[in-house]
C-alpha cells in the first residue's frame, strides 16, 4: 500500500505541496498530469531519492520517515531506463536480485531475456525500457514506481508488456504507481488515478470517476472532455421529473431536478450541485447523433448543423453547431458547439459531412455538474 | 564580401600560426638543444637520476593523497546540497590563484618547525620542511584543487539517476557509488589523476621555499642554471620537457579509448 498524507518535497524552485492519496495494497495507481506537474518528483519522493519536507509517507503500512531508498523495497523505472552501461543486459537484470533464477524468469516474461546477448549501448529505447522493467521486478519489490515505462514501445508490444506487468503485479501482490500521459492507459491499468497539477493533487479516485465526474472544469478539460459549459444551475422543484431516467429514485435519495442554462443552451439533469454559477461537463462519447429526433423524452435534445468531422481510426469526432430548440432542451440564439464521439462506422452510416442537418442528444444523467 | 571573408581567414590563420609557434617553439628548441645530451646524462649524472626518482616518488605520493582526500570531497561538492557549498568550492580553488612561492610561504607558516603543526610533527620525529614530505605537501597544495575540479566534472557527467536506480535496487549509498558511479566516472578520475601528477612534477615555486634539498628535478634545473649557467641546466631542463610527454600521451590515449560510458549519457 502507498499512503501519502500531506506530502511535501522540494527540487530547486519546484515544490510538491500537500499531496495526499492512497493506493491500496496490490492495486495499480496511475498519476496523470501535464509536463512539469511533479509526476517524476512524486515517484522519486516515494522512492526516497528526494527527501520529504513535510507530511507522512507509508509503504505497506510502515512509516518511511528517514528510511533510505535501499530499505524501502520500492523499485523505480525511469522513462529512459537508466541501464548501467558498464554492465551487460543480464547483469543489469540481475543487479538487485536475490535469486538470479527469478530475475531471469521476470526477464523472460517481460521480453528482456532475448536481449541478454546484446550490448546495452546497442539497445533501442523500447528495449531499454523492457530491461529496466525486468531489473526493477527482479528483487520482487513490494512497491513498483513506473515513470512512463512503456512510452518507447511499439503499440503491439506496449499492450503485451502492459498486460504482463499488470499480471505480475497481481501475482506478486506488488503495489504499483505509474506515471502516464496516456488517458487510455490510465483507464486500462489504473485502480486509482491521481491527477497532479503544479505539485498538487487536483483529484484522485477510480479513473472512471475522474473522467466522468471531474471536480472542476479545469480537470474536465485537462482530461480531454470536449463539452464543458459555463452556466447557471437552477432547481426545478415543480418540474416534470420524467425528463430524467430513474429520476424518481434519485429524487427519493435527496437529489434534485436541475435546469442548467449555458447561454442559449438549456440542459436538464438530477444532482446535488449548488444553485448558482457552475459548469456542466458532457463527455463526447455520451452524445448521440441522429438524423431525426429521438423518440425518448428522457433526453436533452438539440437540432444543429455539423461543422466538422474528424476521423482518427475507429473513432470519429463530430462537432455540431446548435441551431434550433429541441424537444426537451432548447437553444435560442448562438451557443457553444456540442462535440460527439461516434464509431467511424456509425458516422459513415449517417453519411455525416460538414453542413449535415442532425440532432445531438444525451441523457440527463450524462450531464455532470461541477 | 567574399574578399573580406578571405582576408579574415588569412589573418586568423596567421594569428593562429604565430600563437602555435609561440607555444611549441621554445619546447622544441629546448629538446633540440639539450634532448640528446639530457638522455646521455640519465646514464652518467647520478644527481639527475636521484632528482628524477625523487620527483616521481613525491609526485606519485601527492597524486595518491589527492585521490584519497579529493575524491570524497569532490563527490560531496557535486552531489550534496548544503549551505556554504559555493564558498567551500571557492576556498578549494584558492591555491590555484595565488603565486606558487606565496603558497610555499603559507605552507611554511603552517608546517615550519616554529609552527604548531610543524613543531608537533618534529617532536614526533617527522620533519616536513627540508624533506620529501615537504615536497609532497607543496605538490599536493598546488595540484589538489585541479584534481577536485576535474573529479567534480567527472561525477557531474554521471547522471544522479543511475545511483538512484542502484539504491532502489538495494544498494546502500557507498555500494551504489562503488558499483555504479565509480566505474562510470573512472576515465574522468584517471584523467584527473594524470593531470595532478603532471602538475606535481612541474611544480617549482612552492617546493623551493619548503624543501630546497633534497632536490626534485625542477629545483635541480634551477640550481644548475644559477650555479653553472645555461649549458649545465640545458640537459636537465630537456629531460624534464621530455618527461612532460608521458602524461600528455597518457591523456591522449585515455581520450581516444572507447570507454564503457562513451555515448551512454541519457
Amino acid at each position: 500500500m502507498i499512503e501519502a498524507q500531506g506530502l511535501g518535497a522540494r527540487v530547486g524552485l519546484f515544490e510538491l505541496r500537500d499531496v495526499s492519496f492512497v493506493v491500496p495494497e496490490g492495486k495499480y495507481g496511475v498519476v496523470i498530469g501535464a509536463a512539469g506537474s511533479g509526476k517524476t518528483t512524486l515517484l522519486e519522493t516515494i522512492a526516497g531519492i528526494i527527501p520529504l519536507t513535510g507530511g507522512v509517507l507509508k509503504l505497506s503500512g510502515l512509516d518511511m520517515s528517514g528510511v533510505p531508498p535501499e530499505r524501502r523495497d520500492a523499485g523505480i523505472v525511469y522513462q529512459h531506463g537508466y541501464l548501467f552501461p558498464h554492465l551487460s543486459v543480464e547483469e543489469n537484470v540481475r543487479y538487485g536480485a536475490r535469486d538470479a533464477g527469478f530475475a531471469d524468469a521476470m526477464a523472460k516474461r517481460i521480453g528482456a531475456a532475448e536481449l541478454y546477448a546484446r550490448e546495452v549501448r546497442g539497445l533501442s529505447g523500447g528495449e531499454r525500457q523492457l530491461v529496466a522493467i525486468a531489473r526493477a521486478l527482479a528483487p520482487k519489490p513490494r512497491v513498483l514506481l513506473l515513470d512512463e515505462p512503456f512510452s518507447a514501445l511499439d503499440p503491439r508490444r506496449r499492450t503485451l508488456v502492459r498486460r504482463e506487468v499488470r499480471a505480475i503485479a497481481r501475482e506478486l501482490g506488488i503495489t504499483v504507481l505509474q506515471v502516464t500521459h496516456d488517458f487510455t492507459e490510465a483507464g486500462l491499468l489504473g485502480d486509482i488515478a491521481i491527477l497532479l497539477d503544479q505539485g498538487r493533487v487536483l483529484q484522485s479516485g477510480p479513473p472512471e470517476r475522474l473522467f466522468r465526474e471531474p471536480a472542476s472544469p479545469y480537470i474536465a478539460e485537462f482530461l480531454g472532455a470536449e463539452n464543458v459549459f459555463a452556466g447557471e444551475v437552477r432547481y426545478l422543484d415543480d418540474a416534470a421529473p420524467e425528463l430524467v431516467d430513474g429520476a424518481m429514485e434519485l429524487l427519493a435519495r435527496g437529489q434534485r431536478a436541475i435546469e442548467f442554462r449555458a447561454g442559449a443552451l438549456t440542459f436538464y439533469t438530477v444532482g446535488d450541485a449548488p444553485a448558482g454559477e457552475g459548469h456542466a461537463v458532457i463527455r463526447a462519447e455520451e452524445v448521440l447523433i441522429s438524423a431525426a429526433p429521438q423518440s425518448s423524452s428522457a433526453r436533452n435534445q438539440f437540432r444543429g448543423v455539423v461543422s466538422e468531422v474528424a476521423t482518427t481510426g475507429a473513432l470519429t469526432r463530430v462537432t455540431v453547431e446548435i441551431s434550433d430548440a429541441g424537444s426537451a432542451g432548447g437553444a435560442r440564439g448562438k451557443s457553444a458547439p456540442i462535440v460527439a464521439a461516434l464509431t467511424t462506422r456509425s458516422a459513415q452510416e449517417l453519411v455525416l459531412r460538414e453542413g449535415s442537418d442532425v440532432w445531438a442528444s444525451f441523457k440527463a444523467m450524462a450531464v455532470h455538474l461541477c | 564580401m567574399r574578399k573580406a571573408h578571405r582576408a579574415a581567414s588569412v589573418i586568423a590563420a596567421f594569428c593562429g600560426s604565430i600563437f602555435l609557434l609561440f607555444l611549441v617553439a621554445p619546447i622544441a628548441r629546448l629538446i633540440g638543444a639539450g634532448g640528446a645530451d639530457g638522455l646521455r646524462h640519465l646514464f652518467t649524472d647520478g644527481e639527475l637520476r636521484s632528482a628524477l626518482a625523487l620527483t616521481a616518488l613525491t609526485a606519485t605520493s601527492a597524486t595518491a593523497l589527492a585521490i584519497l582526500g579529493g575524491t570524497p570531497l569532490a563527490y560531496v561538492l557535486e552531489r550534496r546540497q548544503f549551505r556554504g557549498r559555493s564558498l567551500l568550492a571557492a576556498l578549494i580553488d584558492l591555491p590555484l590563484l595565488i603565486p606558487h612561492p606565496v603558497a610555499g610561504i603559507a605552507l611554511l607558516l603552517v608546517l615550519g618547525r616554529r609552527s604548531l603543526v610543524g613543531g608537533t610533527l618534529l617532536d614526533l620525529g617527522i620533519r616536513v620542511v627540508g624533506s620529501p614530505i615537504g615536497i609532497v605537501c607543496a605538490m599536493l597544495f598546488v595540484a589538489a584543487p585541479l584534481y577536485v575540479s576535474a573529479t567534480r566534472e567527472a561525477f557531474a557527467r554521471v547522471d544522479v539517476r543511475y545511483e538512484a536506480v542502484a539504491r532502489s535496487l538495494g544498494d546502500p549509498a557507498w555500494r551504489a557509488f562503488r558499483r555504479v558511479t565509480l566505474p562510470l566516472s573512472a576515465r574522468g578520475l584517471i584523467a584527473a589523476g594524470v593531470v595532478v601528477w603532471a602538475r606535481a612534477v612541474s611544480e617549482f615555486g612552492a617546493i623551493v621555499i619548503l624543501t630546497y634539498n633534497p632536490k626534485v628535478a625542477s629545483v635541480l634545473s634551477y640550481d644548475r642554471f644559477t650555479s653553472y649557467g645555461l649549458d649545465e641546466a640545458l640537459p636537465v631542463a630537456a629531460v624534464l620537457a621530455l618527461l612532460a610527454f608521458v602524461p600528455l600521451f597518457a591523456l591522449r590515449a585515455l581520450k581516444a579509448s572507447r570507454g564503457v560510458y562513451a555515448g551512454m549519457m541519457q
